[in-house]
Formats: C-alpha cells, structure tokens, sequence
C-alpha cells in the first residue's frame, strides 16, 4: 500500500491539493508566516510552518522532481552505496552496488547490510516493496563532510557522516539509525508528516519506532528482551550515555558534562514548546516513543508483530500529514479497533499506553469503542 | 558585538551553543568579522531559511548579533544556508568559545 495525501485545510471547510496554487495561503506574506511560526499557539505555528514549506517545496519542485526520476523504479532491492569522501557533495562516488561483496570499509558495509535488513522488514513484515512501495532504489553516501556528527534523509536517500571520533563515532554504526533514516522516506510517502511541532514529533516518533523494530527483529527479541534504546554505539567511550535515546524511560538515556541531560519528555505535562529543533522533533517525539513502547509491552510477545502492524497501518491508512499526539493517538485506538476488534485487549493497551503519557480520549470515543464492543 | 551561534536538531538532537565578543578578539580577526557579516548581508537577512519537510533530521543553526546600534537573528535548516552566509557561520564555528 502507499498513498500521497496532499492536502491542506484552512479549518473552515476549505481544502485543497498541496499543489494547487491557493489564493489563501499566498495571500499571507512569508515574513507574516515567520512570525505565527514564532508567537503563535501551537496550531497556528505548524498551519505556518506547513504554508512556509509548501512555498519551499513549490519552488524547490524543479529540483525535487529532477533528482527522483533519476532513480529508477526497480521493483526489487536495489542498493548503492556511495563515498562523499569527506566533502559535501551528494551524492558522492559509487563504492557498493547492489551483489558486490564487502567493501572492507566499514561505514560502506554497515549502510549496505542495514540498509538491506531494514528493506527486508519492510517487505517480510509489512509486505511493502522498499520505501515508495515500488521498489525504489535505496541510496546512500556515507563519509559525508568532516567530523560530521550526524545522519539525515535529504528527500531523495540517506547520508551518514563519520562523527568526530570524540564524542560520537560514525553514524552507521547502529543499525537503528538505518532503519530510522530510511522510515523518513516510507513516511513521505505516506501520511508525509510535517516536519515541525508535535505532527514532526510523530514523524520522529514513527522512525524510531521503525528503526527499533528493525533492531528488535535481527536480534530476535522480545518486547521483554529488547533495550528499546536508540543509537546504541553512537557515543564514544567518553560519553556518560547508554544510547541517543529511550524509548521505554525518555530522558535517561545520557547525563554527560559536555553533552548535557537527555531532554526528552516521557510525558505531555513536559512537553516542548519551543522553536529549537523545528519545534522540538527530536525533543517530543520521546511521548509517542513511550506511548508505543508501553503498547508493546502490555500486548507482549515481538512489537512488530501486532503494536507494530497498529503503527504502520495508522502511518499509510489513517494520518494526515499535520497530525498532531492527541489525533494520533485517536488514530492508533481506532485502527487497533480495526485490526483486533473493538474492546479487545490490543485495543485497550493502545489507549492505557496514551493515557499513561497524558493523552486522553474524549468520552464521545471512549463510549463508541464500549457500545460497539 | 556579540554572536551567538545555536546549533540544534540533527539525529541526535543535541545542542551546541557558540560564541563570540568582538571585544576579545585580536584586530585581524575583528575586521575578518566584519566582512563576512558584510558579505553576507547578515542584518539584512530574513528571520528564517526553513527547508521543506522531506528533509528530516539536518541540523537548525539560530545565529544572533548584536551590535552597537543593530541587531538580527536569523534561523536557517542546515540545507538552506544561504552561501553567502555559510563563511561567516564557518568562522564563528572555528573562532568561536563553546559555551
């Protein structure tokens, strides 16, 4: 399955086509945006962030749509890895293609074989054929700039860079961070998440929960066995860290004197409502990550199978892309209804997981669910 | 003047604070300063350089002057820096205190 959903809506029963050219929406000025961006309450500031992006991405269209067709459709897994050799131009040399043995290079491999198990999950356990469901091919440059102490997906593939080798070693060496770069291309294919506020909190959210199953599932554990951290191996052995972050405990996956605390909420009375990181991505994404790790482990067994399953059908059936926590969790109730029945136990542990971070039901829901059942 | 260079974001979503007081710094590089806020035409600069929302997990740069009688803060997503913008925040990374 996969789906585009563009859509915008004013809120009073208007909406159109993300690329139609809407009277409303270029009517208010970008330096107008920026400050509803700033100042605004949270619904307002994602409605100006989206407008701000979709002038972005209609004028970075061109480019955009060149890039894509560039990569063909294969309907098969297709890797390439690519070298940037320590610079910043993408997508770099080819060093790995699909079928070729090892490389010896470490970052290489690593990208290769993550990359190949993260498009195995996705087609054993969510019968989906690679990232746009058609089997795109899968690209990524690893060696990208200097001391770069990151990973990201630009819209067209992944990039990994080798840390600074004090604080943080290459960014290939937690297969999660494969798999959570690579759930960024499934989600722009589906629900297509802004990547502000709480709708990119959950964008966040559905990576690490992704990137994690897909760690999970290579080290066959279970909800119990599992460590539900992220980016174990990232810090050096100087960093006071277990991991980037908790899923099951946000917050304590660091305390270091340079790095600072873990900032993550495990919570909504914590939330961050400030402008640093679009908004807090990386921030609040730790209320969703608890909200599907509790899920996971009152249903039991392996999380892909069934809390898993709730996820992904929520992000390609069921979200727009400004969904925000409260509507995801609605979504996530409704679909678990879906999938197991309403009232049933699967059902009932998705909305205690919600409730127990703060996300409540409305009684309108709630009493639905029970006269159904 | 003081600068300060904010970086957030990034997969690993932690932050790093950069700063620099011209009033410390020796008269070579106050003056390389000086053309590299002029070349970058940086308080003239708008207050943001969002990238769109198929670019996830990049860095956010916030660099904020102030100078004696003019001030600007300008955010930018690591993929939208402005090149005539990207030598200055190159010296302040290399020139400036970690705070």
């Amino acid at each position: 399955m996969g789906r585009k959903k563009l859509k915008k809506s004013h809120g009073f029963g208007f909406t159109h086509a993300l690329n139609y050219r809407c009277p409303i929406c270029c009517i208010v000025p970008p330096y107008m945006l920026e400050k509803i961006a700033v100042n605004g309450s949270p619904t307002q500031r994602e409605w100006a962030f989206e407008t701000l992006n979709l002038s972005a991405q209609t004028r970075g269209r061109r480019m955009g749509l060149g890039n894509k067709v560039e990569a063909p459709q294969t309907g098969q897994k297709i890797r390439i890895i690519y070298d940037a050799n320590n610079s910043q131009q993408l997508p770099g040399e080819i060093v790995r293609k699909e079928g070729d043995s090892p490389s010896g290079d470490e970052a290489v491999d690593e990208a290769y074989e993550a990359t190949g198990a993260t498009y195995d999950f996705f087609k054993e356990i969510c019968d989906r054929n690679s990232i746009d469901n058609k089997g795109l091919r899968l690209d990524s440059t690893v060696h990208y700039g200097k001391d770069y102490e990151n990973a990201f997906w630009n819209g067209s593939q992944m990039v990994y860079g080798d840390g600074d080798g004090e604080l943080f070693n290459r960014f290939t060496k937690s297969v999660d961070v494969i798999g959570h770069e690579l759930t960024h291309g499934v989600n722009q294919y589906e629900a297509n998440l802004i990547y502000f506020g709480e709708a990119g909190a959950n964008k966040e959210s559905f990576s690490e929960v992704f990137g994690s199953l897909d760690k999970q599932r290579i080290n066959k554990q279970t909800v119990d066995e599992a460590d539900w951290l992220i980016g174990v191996g990232l810090f050096t052995d100087k960093v006071n860290g277990k991991g980037i972050r908790s899923m099951k405990a946000p917050g304590t996956a660091y305390d270091d004197p340079v790095l600072g605390k873990d900032p993550q909420p495990g919570h909504m009375k914590d939330i961050y409502t400030g402008i640093k990181d679009n908004g807090g991505v990386h921030i609040n994404s730790g209320i969703p990550n608890r909200a599907f790790y509790l899920a996971a482990k009152e249903i039991g067994g392996y999380a892909w199978e069934k809390t898993g399953k709730i996820w992904y059908v929520s992000l390609c059936e069921k979200l727009d892309s400004k969904a925000n926590i409260q509507r995801t969790s609605e979504v996530t109730i409704e679909v678990a209804g879906e999938l197991y029945g309403q009232g049933s136990n699967e059902q009932k542990a998705v909305e205690n997981a919600w409730k127990e971070v703060g996300v409540e039901q409305s009684s309108v829901n709630s009493e639905q669910r029970t006269v159904k059942s | 003047m003081l600068i300060t260079l904010e970086r957030s974001g990034g997969f690993a979503g932690i932050s790093k604070v950069i700063e620099v007081d011209t009033a410390k710094l020796p008269q070579k590089q106050s003056e390389e300063l000086s053309i590299l806020l002029e070349t970058a035409n940086f308080f003239d600069l708008p207050a943001y350089f969002f990238a769109n929302s198929n670019q996830c997990d990049g860095f956010q740069y916030t660099l904020i002057v102030k100078d004696k009688n003019k001030q600007n803060t300008v955010t930018v997503s690591e993929s939208k820096i402005p090149d005539n913008l990207k030598p200055l925040m190159e010296w302040i990374t290399c020139n400036g205190e970690i705070s």
